[in-house]
């Protein structure tokens, strides 16, 4: 695997909740509605929190 | 838990098992929609002297059970600086060898993008955005950067070693300019501990003095065991009349199931309830008409001397916690002007001995800690002075010799220890033509 190559991650927006794939250097924007604020996806990895 | 307030990005306290007051909903805050607290079972006495100065001691069970427990969201940013030279500082995925191990330990969190991934733990140590900065940002545009023409500056997080936090949110977010800004949100679970903060609603506030088992907790003759011990010494201080009201109407409220209400203005023609109807109820079901109880020792297991006045009163836990407050140093960053440590809590900065700790050294004679916390560990400085003219000399490294600059001799010299900033007085003082002269009475 090329280490150069971005890999694209997905984001939701802001405002209008739409998927984004991104790759680095993109600009950050909704496709949908341009809003300027993306939240990163919850992890897909397991994790195991500790309730005390 | 989360979704509590989803618009903020900032650092916040959230209760973790927030209940509605028992007393006093009839409010314009609206409170008992979003609870910001718990009904403590308060017991009115001392027990086992942890409870002096507005000091509360807590039922370790009670906390075992939620009582207290908070979340803290702060808020981390990073922004991608941009130069001129139309280069930017960039993010990049953490490197991995080929077989797809992570080269570094500490960016166990970060995603293929290089920021970190909510709902992951973060530790002490840990990169939460991985960036990488232009190394010449002075060149010429058009050239293409390779990996090499950036260096590492990456955001690290600061955390305790024994704490468990979670990245709770990141947002990327840029502006017209495209300027990134990264804000990530981590959060933190906090159980209660001594020398935190809490309050009624009356303003009555004190500090975890110590947490107690429940074991050694006193218990009523029905089997209840108070959630907290709250010394009356804080009632004429405090002068918070309506926390004996609530505790009274609190008591009554539980044990007749309906909610009582008690305000400084409205009577008689206001809804408020009396002290009256609130005793009146109490002894309809049981109770003293004091709202007093006969408690058991938890220790010794004999009655108590005493009734006590116990009762169920709403505590709110409040924002200053020792975890965020802590602080020690032993050695770091000094001022350039005067060589003493700086102050403050970030960066490991240094605590002031002040006049009043100073006093007292002095009260206990202890000279010796008073020279080591006010010279030694401040600002120590080798000074050379003159015996002829007591003027401050210099050190002549070549030479190995100290020097009076006045008489120009390096006959009389003496070697003196004295804190930096009494040199820098004695200089700034020649300089406004006033002279200080150190007249040596040994050596």
């Amino acid at each position: 695997m090329d280490p150069q190559q971005p890999e694209p991650v997905s984001y939701l927006c802001g405002d209008c909740g739409a998927e984004n794939t991104l790759k680095t250097g993109d600009v950050i924007q909704c496709r949908e509605c341009g809003y300027r604020i993306l939240y990163k996806k919850r992890t897909r990895r397991i994790v195991q929190y500790e309730a005390r | 838990m989360c979704s509590v307030v989803p618009g903020r990005f900032s650092t916040i306290f959230i209760s973790v098992r927030a209940t509605s007051p028992g007393y006093n909903k009839n409010n314009r805050v609206g409170y008992d929609k979003l609870g910001a607290g718990q009904n403590a079972t308060v017991a009115v006495m001392s027990d086992s002297g942890y409870d002096i100065e507005d000091a509360i001691v807590f039922n370790k069970s009670s906390l075992d059970r939620g009582f207290g427990h908070c979340i803290r969201m702060k808020r981390y940013t990073v922004a991608m600086q941009k130069y001129g030279n139309n280069r930017s500082e960039k993010n990049v995925k953490p490197e991995r060898d080929k077989d797809d191990i992570l080269k570094k330990q500490n960016m166990q969190v970060l995603d293929k993008d290089g920021y970190a991934e909510p709902g992951l733990i973060i530790r002490d140590g840990d990169i939460y955005v991985n960036k990488k900065t232009p190394k010449n940002t002075a060149k010429s545009p058009g050239v293409t950067s390779t990996d090499r023409d950036y260096e590492d500056s990456p955001a690290i997080y600061k955390g305790d070693d024994d704490e468990t936090t979670v990245v709770d949110r990141v947002i990327l977010s840029s502006d017209s300019n495209d300027n990134l800004t990264i804000k990530c949100i981590i959060r933190h679970t906090r159980r209660p501990e001594v020398g935190d903060k809490f309050s009624s609603r009356h303003g009555q506030k004190g500090v975890c003095g110590t947490i107690l088992q429940q074991e050694d907790f006193s218990f009523s003759e029905r089997g209840i065991c108070p959630d907290l011990v709250m010394n009356p010494h804080g009632f004429p201080s405090g002068m918070t009349v309506g926390q004996m009201l609530e505790l009274l109407g609190g008591k009554a409220g539980a044990s007749c199931e309906q909610f009582y209400y008690g305000s400084a203005f409205g009577e008689p023609s206001g809804n408020a309830n009396k002290v009256e109807d609130m005793s009146y109820t109490l002894v309809k079901h049981g109770f003293n008409y004091h709202g007093k109880d006969l408690l058991y020792s938890g220790t010794l297991g004999h009655p108590l001397q005493a009734y006590i006045f116990m009762g169920p009163i709403y505590y709110q836990k409040l924002k200053h916690m020792v975890l965020d407050k802590m602080h020690a140093r032993a050695s770091g960053p000094r001022v350039a002007l005067t060589r003493q440590p700086t102050g403050g809590r970030n960066s490991n900065r240094g605590l002031r001995l002040g006049e009043m700790e100073r006093d007292c050294l002095i009260a206990h004679g202890a000279s010796m800690v008073i020279l080591e916390r006010l010279l030694l560990s401040s600002d120590p400085y080798q000074a050379q002075v003159c015996r002829k003219c007591g003027l401050l000399g210099y050190y002549n490294h070549r030479l190995k010799t100290s020097f009076c600059s006045f008489c120009k001799s390096g006959e009389n010299m003496q070697q003196l220890m004295m804190p930096y900033v009494c040199k820098l007085l004695f200089q700034e003082l020649t300089a406004m033509n006033v002279v200080p002269r150190l007249k040596l009475t040994e050596g």
